[in-house]
C-alpha cells in the first residue's frame, strides 16, 4: 500500500469541492530563501501554505496548495548535475523544445505564446492554490509570496470549475480517471478498464508495459513516489464551434445519408426540442467528442442521451466499437479496450488529467455574430488543463503525437487530428460519422478549435523530495 | 574545352577533374582539418525530422549503425551477432508485429558494425519504447555485442536511456534537396534568417565535405518510396490482411 | 492582382537582358520544338480530378519542348533548364495547358523578388578562370568556376549567384540551375509544372496538388566534360519518333496542410502521396512548326473545370506576363471560349 501522505494530494484527489483554482507562476529569485520556502511549505510554518498531501487525515484542509518544478526551476534551487542528469530528455528540453510533437505549431507555436510562457526558461516552479472562495485563494497567495527573497511572481492564471463539471464546448468533464492498484478510493471511477499499476502516475512502481520501468532520479528520496505534469493553457474558440456545428448541421441536413444518421421524426429525443437543426448539432457535437453533452457515452447510447446510462462504464468493443466514431476525441485519447494498431500500447498511455476552464463561459442565449467571421470580439477562454503521468513521453507526448494528431492507432482515422483539439486546417480536415448500415458520413472543414498560449512541463516531488530539495546546499 | 588553354590551365583542370593520389592525400589529411578547424561544423543529430504532417509521420526511416566492441571485430564476434539476431528471430518477428507501425526491418552486418534498418509509423521514442517493451530481452544479446552497450542492459529498466543511444546511433538524413543541409546547419545554430543574408553558396562543397567529416555515416536523402504516405496498419486494410 | 503594367514591366526586363531579341520571338524559351501527342489518362485520375483530359477518353495534345535562354542563339549542348509546355485538345472543343520545367521549384516567391532577381540577372563578360585562381578554389575546397563554353563570352551567373548568396529561399533553384546539365535528349529529361494547382475529384473534394512529367525512357544528360555540340535536340526528337512512339507518366503529387501551396521556390517533400494520372504519347515532329509549337501561346493559366490556380503569386504574375508577351510577339490569341482571364479574372 503506498503511503499517501508522502504524495501531493492533486495526484490522486480531484479536489472537486474546490472550484476555484489558481495557478502562481514563480522564479526562484534566491536559491537559498526559495530553499528555505520549500522547507516551510512540507511544514506549514512561517506563513507558507502546507503543501496538500494525498493523506488529510481526519480534517480537510480549507484550501489545497501543491507546487511543481521545471527543469530550469531544479537548477535554479542546486540540484546536484548527477541527479538532473537522470531527469527523462522530454522534461529537460522542457515543453518549448517539443513543440512540434504536442502540435504546438502556427498560432499555437511557443514563439506566440504571452508573458510569462514566451519565457520558459525563467519559469521554475508553479504552485497551485485550490479553494471554495477566490477570497481565498488572494489569502493564500499573499502567505506564499510573503518572503520577496525566495520567488518572484512572473504571472498568474486563474481558472473556475462550473457547477455541474461542465466546461466552456458544452460538454460534462470530469467524469473518469484511472484507478490505481494498492490506492484505497479507486472504487470511486468503477469502469470495465483494468487498474492502472501504480508506475504508470509515480516513479519507482512497476509501469503498464510489461517489464519496462522508467528511471528514478537520484537520490530516492528525490525520485521516488514523484511524477511528471504537462501544464497546458488551452485557449478555445468556442464560437467557432458553435458555428461550425451549424454548418455540419446544414451540411447533414440535406445529406442524402442524413436520415439514417437522425430518423425523421426522432429529433425529439436528442433532447433539444423539435428542431431537426438544433438535434443535428447536438450529434455532430456527441460524435466529435465520443460522448454527449451530458457526458453519456456514444458507446454505451448512440441514439440519444440517456441520463441513466452508466458514464464509465464502456469498452469500445462490439456496439461499442461500432457506434463510436473511431475518431472521437476521447476516443483518440484513450482507446481503451478497443482495437489499435500498436497493439502492446492498450493501456499504456493513461493520464491523470485535472483541468478547470478559465475565461467567462460563452453565453449560449447570446449566440455569435454570424456577420463577423473572426471572434474577435470574444473573450479568451479556455483550459487549464494538467496531464500527469510518471512519462510525458511515454503518455501525454505518446497520446499527442500518435493518437490526438496523425490518428496512427486506426487505419480508418490516419490522417487526420483530433476534431476537437488537433492541430486541424480547414482544407484538409475530416471526421466521419458512423452510421448504423456501417457506413459513414465525412464531415470536413475543421479549422483549429483549440489553441495552445503556454505551458509547462513539471516535475511534482513527494513531499520527502520537497524536503530533500529544501535541504540543499 | 576551349582550345586557347595553357599548359597550366590543362594541369589545373586536371588536378580538378582527375586528381593524382597526392593532391587526393594533401585534400583529404591536410586540407579537409585545417578547414574543420577554422571553419567548425556541428554533427547534425540523426532520425527523421520532427513534422506536423501525416505525410512525414508514416514511412519514416531508421538506420541504425552499431559499431561492435573492439574485442568482436573479428569473424568471430561478428558470428556472434549473426546468432543473436537468428535466436532471437521469434521475439524480434512477434514483437515487430505487436507494435503495429513497422513496415520493414532488417539486420545487417557491414564490416564491424551491426545495423538495424527499418521504416515505421508515429513517433520514433514510440516505436522504440513499444519494441522493447514487446521484444524484452532480445535486445539485450545484441546491445551487450556493441560499444557502449553494457551501460544499458537490462534495457527494459534503462529504457529511456536506451532510446537515446538509438537516437544518437540513428544516422542523419542529409534532405532531399541539395540546398537544406545547410538550412538544417542554420537551424542547429540558431540562425533563423531568410533574406536578406549574406551567404557564399560557392562554399557548399567545403560545407558538405565538412559535414560529412562531422557525421561520417549518414543517409542520403529520405529515402525512395513507392507508395508513400499511407500507415501499415492502412496497407493491410486495404489489402484485406487485418491490422 | 498583378495589373497589366506590372507584367509588361517584368516582360520588359527579361528582354532588356537579353543580348539579343527579336521581337517577333518568344523572350524566353526560344528556341524549341513543337510535337504531335495524345494523352490518355490512368485509371484512377478521374477519382482525384474531374477534369476532361482524365476521363480517360483518348486526348489530343501539342508539346512545345524547349532551351529555357532567351534570344536566337542555340545552344542545346549548354547544362540549362528545358521547358516541355503541354496543351490538351480536349473534345468539347475546350483547351487546356501544362507548363513544367526541367527544374524542380523557382527562384523567386512573388513578383518583388522576380524583379529583383531580373535586375541582378544580366548579361557580363565572362572568361576563363586563371589556373592560380582555380588552385586558390580548390584550396579553399570550391569548385573552380566552370571554364567557357566555346564563343561563349558572356552569361548571367555571377548576377545569379549574388541574388543566391542575398535570399536562401532563392538558393535551392540556383545550385540545381547550376548543376542541371544538358539532356542528351528532350524526352531523358523529367519536368515540373513547379506550381502548386488546386484539383477537385469526383467526390468534390478538393487537394493542392503539384504536376511533374517523368520520362519512360527515363532521364539522362550528356557528358559534362565533352565538348557541348549546339544544335541536336531536334534531330534527335524526330529520329526518335520516327522509329517509336515516346512516352511521359503524368505524376500528381497531393500536398498536406503546411505544405508551401503558394510558394514555388519550395518543393514538397518526397513523402507525399503521389498519383499516376495519365501517359502521354508523343507520335512525331511535325514539318510545320509554326503550327506546331511556334504560334501557339501556352498560358498556366489556361485551365478547365476541375482545376484551378492555387494563390502562388508568381503563377498569377505568369498569366498576365505570357499574355503580354504573345501579344508583344503577335501570337495566336486565345481561341479558346474558356479562357477568359487575360484582362483579370
Amino acid at each position: 500500500m503506498i503511503n499517501l501522505a508522502d504524495l501531493q494530494g492533486n495526484i490522486l484527489r480531484g479536489y472537486t469541492k474546490k472550484p476555484h483554482v489558481r495557478y502562481l507562476i514563480l522564479e526562484v529569485a534566491e536559491p537559498g530563501a526559495a530553499r528555505r520556502w520549500l522547507a516551510d511549505s512540507v511544514s506549514g510554518r512561517n506563513g507558507v501554505p502546507q503543501i496538500t498531501s494525498g493523506d488529510w487525515g481526519k480534517n480537510k484542509p480549507d484550501t489545497c496548495f501543491n507546487i511543481g518544478l521545471t527543469y530550469e526551476g531544479l537548477r535554479a534551487l542546486g540540484t546536484p548535475s548527477a541527479s538532473l542528469k537522470m531527469f527523462p530528455n522530454e522534461f529537460v528540453e522542457g515543453m518549448t523544445a517539443r513543440a512540434v510533437k504536442l502540435g504546438d505549431v502556427g498560432r499555437s507555436a511557443p514563439e506566440k505564446w504571452p508573458a510569462p510562457f514566451n519565457e520558459p526558461k525563467r519559469i521554475h516552479l508553479i504552485a497551485t492554490i485550490y479553494a471554495e472562495k477566490v477570497e481565498q485563494l488572494d489569502v493564500d497567495q499573499e502567505r506564499a509570496l510573503t518572503d520577496v527573497k525566495a520567488f518572484k511572481l512572473l504571472d498568474t492564471r486563474e481558472g473556475y470549475n462550473f457547477p455541474g463539471d461542465f466546461v466552456h464546448f458544452g460538454y460534462r468533464d470530469n467524469i473518469t480517471q484511472p484507478r490505481f492498484e494498492g490506492v484505497p478510493d479507486s472504487q470511486r471511477y468503477p469502469d470495465r478498464q483494468p487498474k492502472a499499476p501504480l508506475g504508470t502516475v509515480l516513479l519507482g512502481h512497476p509501469t503498464n508495459l510489461e517489464g519496462l520501468m522508467w528511471r528514478v532520479p537520484e537520490p530516492a528520496e528525490l525520485g521516488h513516489n514523484g511524477t511528471f505534469n504537462a501544464f497546458r493553457v488551452l485557449k478555445q474558440d468556442v464560437a467557432g464551434f458553435e458555428r461550425y456545428l451549424d454548418h455540419a448541421a446544414f451540411y447533414l441536413f440535406v445529406h442524402p445519408k442524413g436520415g439514417e444518421l437522425l430518423p425523421h421524426g426522432d429529433e425529439e429525443k436528442i433532447g433539444k426540442g423539435p428542431s431537426r437543426h438544433t438535434a443535428l448539432r447536438e450529434i455532430v457535437a456527441a460524435n466529435l467528442c465520443g460522448r454527449w453533452r451530458d457526458g453519456t457515452p456514444l458507446a454505451l447510447s448512440a441514439d440519444a442521451p440517456d441520463p441513466n446510462e452508466n458514464l464509465t462504464n464502456f469498452d469500445y468493443v462490439g456496439v461499442g466499437d461500432a457506434r463510436c466514431p473511431h475518431g472521437a476525441h476521447i476516443r483518440r485519447c484513450n482507446p481503451r479496450g478497443g482495437q489499435i494498431v500498436q497493439r502492446i500500447a492498450n493501456n499504456s498511455r493513461r493520464l491523470v488529467r485535472r483541468g478547470v476552464p478559465y475565461g467567462p463561459p460563452y453565453d449560449p442565449a447570446n449566440p455569435y455574430d454570424p456577420a463577423k467571421p473572426y471572434d474577435g470580439d470574444e473573450p479568451e477562454r479556455g483550459l487549464l488543463g494538467n496531464f500527469i503521468g510518471a512519462s510525458l513521453g511515454a503518455q501525454f507526448e505518446a497520446m499527442s503525437c500518435d493518437w490526438l494528431n496523425l490518428g496512427l492507432q486506426d487505419p480508418r482515422i490516419t490522417g487526420s487530428n483530433d476534431p476537437i483539439s488537433g492541430t486541424n486546417d480547414p482544407g484538409t480536415s475530416w471526421f466521419d460519422l458512423p452510421l448504423k448500415s456501417g457506413g459513414t458520413i465525412r464531415l470536413p472543414g475543421f479549422p483549429e478549435f483549440v489553441s495552445t498560449r503556454g505551458g509547462a512541463y513539471m516535475f511534482l516531488p513527494s513531499l520527502a523530495a520537497i524536503q530533500y530539495l529544501a535541504d540543499l546546499r | 574545352m576551349a582550345n586557347d588553354e595553357s599548359w597550366l590551365d590543362r594541369f589545373v583542370n586536371k588536378l580538378h577533374k582527375k586528381p593524382k593520389p597526392w593532391f587526393k592525400y594533401f585534400g583529404a589529411y591536410i586540407l579537409v582539418p585545417i578547414w574543420a578547424r577554422l571553419t567548425p561544423v556541428k554533427r547534425l543529430p540523426g532520425g527523421a525530422r520532427p513534422a506536423i504532417q501525416p505525410g512525414d509521420n508514416v514511412q519514416s526511416m531508421m538506420n541504425l549503425i552499431m559499431p561492435l566492441k573492439r574485442e568482436n571485430r573479428s569473424p568471430i564476434g561478428r558470428a556472434k551477432a549473426a546468432l543473436a539476431i537468428a535466436e532471437n528471430r521469434d521475439q524480434i518477428f512477434a514483437g515487430l508485429d505487436n507494435v503495429g507501425t513497422v513496415h520493414f526491418a532488417r539486420f545487417v552486418i557491414v564490416n564491424d558494425n551491426i545495423c538495424m534498418f527499418s521504416f515505421y509509423d508515429g513517433d520514433f521514442t514510440n516505436y522504440i519504447r513499444d519494441f522493447i517493451a514487446t521484444i524484452g530481452g532480445a535486445f539485450n544479446d545484441v546491445v551487450k555485442l556493441v560499444e557502449g552497450g553494457d551501460a544499458l542492459i537490462p534495457c527494459e529498466e534503462n529504457v529511456e536511456a536506451f532510446i537515446q543511444w538509438i537516437h544518437e546511433h540513428d544516422l542523419y538524413q542529409v534532405p532531399d534537396t541539395p540546398t537544406d543541409f545547410l538550412r538544417d546547419q542554420e537551424d542547429l545554430n540558431g540562425d533563423k534568417a531568410v533574406s536578406p543574408v549574406n551567404d557564399d553558396l560557392t562554399l557548399l562543397p567545403r560545407k558538405l565535405v565538412l559535414q560529412l567529416r562531422a557525421n561520417a555515416n549518414v543517409s542520403l536523402g529520405s529515402g525512395y518510396r513507392a507508395y508513400p504516405g499511407f500507415s501499415v496498419a492502412q496497407v493491410r486494410k486495404k489489402l484485406e490482411l487485418g491490422w | 492582382m498583378v495589373d497589366a503594367s506590372v507584367a509588361r514591366r517584368l516582360v520588359d526586363e527579361m528582354i532588356f537582358n537579353l543580348p539579343k531579341h527579336d521581337p517577333g520571338q518568344r523572350p524566353v524559351h526560344t528556341i524549341g520544338v513543337g510535337v504531335d501527342a495524345y494523352f490518355t489518362a490512368s485509371d484512377v485520375a478521374h477519382k482525384y480530378c474531374i477534369a476532361e483530359h482524365f476521363s480517360g477518353e483518348r486526348i489530343c495534345a501539342k508539346v512545345r519542348f524547349s532551351n529555357a535562354p532567351g534570344g536566337p542563339e542555340q545552344h542545346d549542348g549548354r547544362s540549362d533548364v528545358r521547358g516541355m509546355a503541354t496543351r490538351f485538345l480536349l473534345p468539347s472543343g475546350a483547351a487546356t495547358d501544362l507548363i513544367a520545367t526541367t527544374l524542380r521549384e523557382f527562384f523567386a516567391r512573388d513578383v518583388d523578388d522576380f524583379s529583383k532577381f531580373t535586375k541582378l540577372d544580366k548579361h557580363e563578360p565572362y572568361q576563363r578562370e586563371s589556373p592560380w585562381r582555380k588552385i586558390l578554389d580548390l584550396l579553399w575546397l570550391k569548385v573552380p568556376r566552370r571554364d567557357p563554353y566555346p564563343g561563349e563570352k558572356t552569361n548571367a551567373s555571377a548576377g545569379i549567384l549574388s541574388y543566391a548568396n542575398q535570399h536562401r529561399f532563392a538558393q535551392l533553384a540556383v545550385f540545381e540551375a547550376k548543376m542541371i546539365g544538358a539532356p542528351v535528349s528532350y524526352v531523358r529529361a523529367a519536368y515540373h509544372a513547379i506550381h502548386t494547382f488546386i484539383v477537385e475529384g469526383e467526390n468534390g473534394v478538393r487537394r493542392p496538388v503539384r504536376f511533374s512529367w517523368q520520362p519512360v525512357a527515363g532521364v539522362r544528360n550528356t557528358d559534362p566534360d565533352a565538348l557541348p555540340d549546339d544544335d541536336y535536340l531536334r534531330q534527335e526528337l524526330d529520329h526518335r519518333l520516327k522509329r517509336w512512339p515516346v512516352r511521359f507518366v503524368l505524376m500528381m503529387t497531393i500536398g498536406e496542410a503546411g505544405d508551401a501551396i503558394d510558394d514555388p521556390t519550395r518543393p514538397w517533400p518526397a513523402r507525399r502521396v503521389r498519383v499516376i494520372m495519365g501517359t502521354l504519347t508523343l507520335t512525331g515532329v511535325p514539318k510545320d512548326q509554326a503550327t506546331a509549337g511556334e504560334r501557339i501561346s501556352f498560358n498556366p493559366w489556361r485551365l478547365v473545370r476541375g482545376i484551378e490556380p492555387s494563390g502562388d503569386p508568381i503563377l498569377r504574375a505568369r498569366r498576365d506576363a505570357y499574355e503580354v508577351s504573345r501579344k508583344m510577339r503577335g501570337g495566336t490569341a486565345c481561341p479558346f471560349s474558356n479562357w477568359s482571364c487575360a484582362d483579370g479574372e
